[in-house]
């Protein structure tokens, strides 16, 4: 079985890039049902988030996809040219791959390290491409283990606690400039996740009002309506419209924005005239976009605190100089935890082989038999008592043979080369790696689900 | 009575001051972590109360060893005494006050310094009040409004302080080691302390103008005939007028944030100017009329057995000019008997300082 995994990060590409080939879940069932079509013995999972588009394949070692053919696909389903995308994407196989997948999981590869909400958007990645049918025994061990491991690596190490994610290090500083929230206005500018999760965390102190700006005035209301169905306390919350903007600007203490557009929103000269009405409160700014939505120029005045998302990154890098100690922790016990999923996935592989193998040597000491026994019969001497102490033979020197090999194989030995005798049993026998999904089914729906893959 | 039970525990206590604000700083610098110990935050709680509690037995001691009058604040180490373990107090108010963590990194260098003031001033500025003038009631309503003024002007500077650091510290994206003093609060606190700075600074002030002008001869008074121009009244003004401006800086808002930490810090540096300008002018009188005042001294010990009444008296007698007054001029007042044979002070000075120091 081959591990393959091609995607694109805020490590490797930049918001417009991300953003252009991120998926919902419409889309991500659309690719996973693409894939199936295409080639039918791998196993995908797709986690998109806003800062990832990861597409994890797991193949028989012979077949497609390669990592080029993930890559068209990508390309095809999110319409970004092959030649942009290649040049934004990296891919990683094998116990690369698997590995990254279980630092993504436990929040190592996040903008912020050890952050929660990544280990839920994997979760829920896998369920989605369980429901479109893609998820063989491969790709279930692999992200049963990552997600324990993430859950394990945070609860040992203490990687994700206190102020762990943006928001709640964004409500950290307000505490710091704010003493009560109740007489307070927030103003959120935009409507996505990252707007979604800065206005929960600040839900929770309970502030006075909060309204929404947005280009598009029904993510606004949307967005005010779902809020509106979760807050406790009385926080009046209400979409504004775009044109109210500047007037928010004067009545807010706290401003979140994060659009997705390349100028940015809040620029000093139309922030200076401002600063005269607000009669010098203190302005608290958050600017979650890339690129800043907010003039950094502004951050410089009186009485106005401008943070941008390196800030709020570099203060959790800052406030926890132990977290380098954690992550080498963390580090440990993942590489530690996939190297175990790996090797129950290469045993498993291995069994397969083996079992071919067998299989394999069988038939030829059936063939060999026959032969005999045309042989035999043409001396005249056949009967049914000598087949039965050739097919014991047979079975005896296949076992004998096959023992001292297997028994190498079998012993639990963590420094074994199992990829090395793998590779090596194929190509000396000729063996084919099996498929672990069900290739016949014109309809992946009905597909019945792998053994044991039900539940995370 | 400047003697070791004065300074010792003084000096003590300042050392104790000492250890109590480094505990409270490590954790504000910016390399360390918000390890906060509860072991070392209560060692720092039982420093600041064996402050309070020190300066509070140490003037009580004082009180009884030299009781001259019905007041404890006798001299200005009682003053700072008084004021070290109102200070302490506050201190200890502030560290028990989840809203004002990390205030007390910023108060107890404060108390430090001004308990080193307390132990200069029993070691080797020693000076007295005024005894003749004691017995006003003007002037005790002049001390404590001025004492407890300064008190709360020291927490509104202390206030802007830290509102600067915190303000440094947000500016410059640096994350604070948890939830410390907001700067909503920091406000809230330097708009109190300096409404409450403003209307005892001008109590202080207004019985301060009484004291001057009470005076029957203008001429005598001891910032002179045009005291209204005098040093110590400016600085007090314009410290009066920054409190006036920083108790509404909610409204006069081209004040606010930074510039009303730097003013409240300002307005407590004015204050204390103002002190220390009429500590040095009458340092300078004294110091002309010290000779005089002895030989006048003196001769008042030598002629008058009744200044030997109490060893104590008479110890205070040779050290201070105003009891020379005293006995000069109010007979009625005190052990000291003037006997009508002995003649004035004989140099003009000394009559002069007699004449200001009585009245």
């Amino acid at each position: 079985m081959r591990l393959l995994m091609v995607g694109l990060n805020h490590k490797t590409a930049d918001v417009a890039s991300r953003e252009a080939v991120a998926m919902d879940a419409g889309q991500a069932g659309a690719l996973l049902r693409r894939l199936r079509e295409r080639y039918a013995a791998a196993e995908a999972v797709l986690i998109s988030t806003c800062n990832r588009t990861e597409l994890y394949v797991a193949r028989p070692v012979h077949a497609e996809p390669d990592a080029e053919g993930v890559r068209r696909l990508l390309a095809e389903q999110s319409g970004v040219a092959y030649e942009k995308l290649a040049a934004t994407t990296m891919h990683r196989e094998q116990e690369q791959a698997a590995l990254h997948l279980f630092h993504v999981c436990a929040g190592l590869d996040s903008m912020v390290l050890g952050e929660p909400q990544v280990q839920g958007q994997v979760r829920r990645a896998y369920e989605l491409a369980q429901d479109q049918g893609t998820v063989g025994p491969v790709l279930h061990r692999l992200f049963q283990g990552a997600v324990a491991a993430g859950k394990q690596a945070r609860s040992e190490t203490g990687i994700d606690a206190g102020r762990t994610s943006v928001s709640s290090v964004a409500v950290a500083f307000a505490r710091n400039i704010f003493d009560h929230f109740n007489d307070k206005t927030i103003a959120v500018i935009g409507a996505g996740e990252m707007i979604k999760g800065a206005a929960h965390a600040l839900l929770r102190e309970r502030p006075g009002r909060l309204w929404i700006v947005n280009r598009s005035p029904q993510r606004a209301t949307d967005l005010a309506q779902r809020l509106a169905g979760q807050v406790e306390g009385d926080t009046q919350i209400a979409p504004r419209p775009w044109a109210d903007l500047d007037a928010l600007l004067i009545e807010a203490d706290i401003v979140v924005s994060c659009t997705g557009a390349n100028e940015p929103v809040v620029r000093v000269d139309r922030f200076k005239p401002l600063l005269k009405p607000r009669r010098n409160r203190p302005l608290f700014l958050i600017d979650m976009a890339v690129p800043r939505d907010i003039d950094p120029a502004i951050g410089a005045m009186n009485n106005v605190y401008l943070y941008n998302l390196d800030d709020l990154q570099q203060a959790v890098g800052v406030t926890t100089d132990d977290r380098h100690a954690q992550r080498d922790r963390c580090e440990h016990l993942l590489n530690a935890a996939c190297a175990r999923c790996m090797g129950e996935i290469r045993h498993r592989d291995l069994g397969a082989l083996v079992k071919q193998l067998r299989t394999r040597l069988n038939t030829i000491a059936d063939e060999e038999q026959q032969r005999t026994q045309r042989k035999l019969a043409a001396q005249g001497v056949a009967n049914d008592r000598h087949d039965a102490v050739i097919r014991e033979h047979n079975h005896r020197l296949i076992n004998k043979i096959l023992h001292l090999p297997l028994s190498q194989l079998d012993r639990t030995d963590p420094d074994a080369p199992l990829g090395f005798y793998a590779a090596a049993l194929r190509r000396l026998f000729d063996l084919e790696d099996e498929p672990t999904l069900p290739v016949s089914t014109d309809n992946p729906h009905d597909a019945p689900p792998p053994a044991g893959s039900s539940t995370l | 009575m400047t003697d070791a039970a004065t300074s010792i525990p003084l000096i003590l206590m300042t050392a104790l001051s000492a250890g109590a604000s480094l505990i409270a700083i490590r954790p504000l610098r910016p390399e360390t972590q918000s390890k906060a110990g509860s072991g070392s935050s209560a060692i720092q709680h039982l420093f600041v109360g064996a402050v309070a509690l020190g300066s509070i037995t140490v003037l009580i001691v004082r009180w009884l060893g030299l009781r001259q009058s019905w007041s404890p604040v006798e001299s200005h180490v009682d003053g700072l005494l008084l004021m070290c373990a109102l200070f302490a107090g506050a201190v200890l108010f502030i560290q028990r006050r989840p809203k004002l963590r990390g205030l007390a990194a910023f108060a107890l260098p404060l108390l430090t310094l001004m308990l080193l003031w307390a132990v200069c001033a029993s070691l080797w500025t020693y000076r007295p009040f005024n005894l003749a003038s004691i017995a006003s009631a003007w002037l005790v309503f002049h001390t404590v409004s001025t004492y407890i003024g300064l008190l709360s002007c020291a927490i509104g500077a202390i206030g802007g302080a830290m509102y600067l650091y915190m303000q440094r510290r947000l500016k410059t994206k640096q994350a604070l080691p948890g939830r410390l003093a907001s700067l909503e609060t920091l406000e809230t606190l330097i708009i109190r302390t300096a409404t409450l700075g403003f209307v005892l600074l001008t109590l202080s002030l207004l019985s301060g103008v009484i004291l001057i002008t009470r005076n029957d001869t203008p001429d005598a008074t001891p910032l002179g005939a045009d005291w209204w121009l005098s040093p110590k009244v400016i600085l007090a003004t314009l410290a009066w007028a920054v409190y006036a401006l920083l108790m509404n800086v909610r409204h006069a808002t081209a004040f606010r944030g930074r510039r009303a930490a730097w003013l409240a810090i300002a307005g407590l540096v004015l204050v204390i100017a103002t002190y220390g300008v009429v500590e040095a002018i009458e340092k300078r009188e004294a110091a002309a009329d010290s000779t005089a005042v002895r030989v006048f001294n003196s001769r008042c010990l030598d002629r008058a057995p009744g200044c030997h009444t109490t060893a104590r008296r008479a110890a205070v007698c040779e050290r201070t000019w105003t009891a020379v007054a005293l006995a000069h001029s109010k007979p009625a007042y005190g052990p000291v008997v003037w006997h009508p044979k002995w003649s004035p002070p004989s140099t003009g000075r000394a009559g002069k300082g007699v004449t200001s120091c009585a009245s």
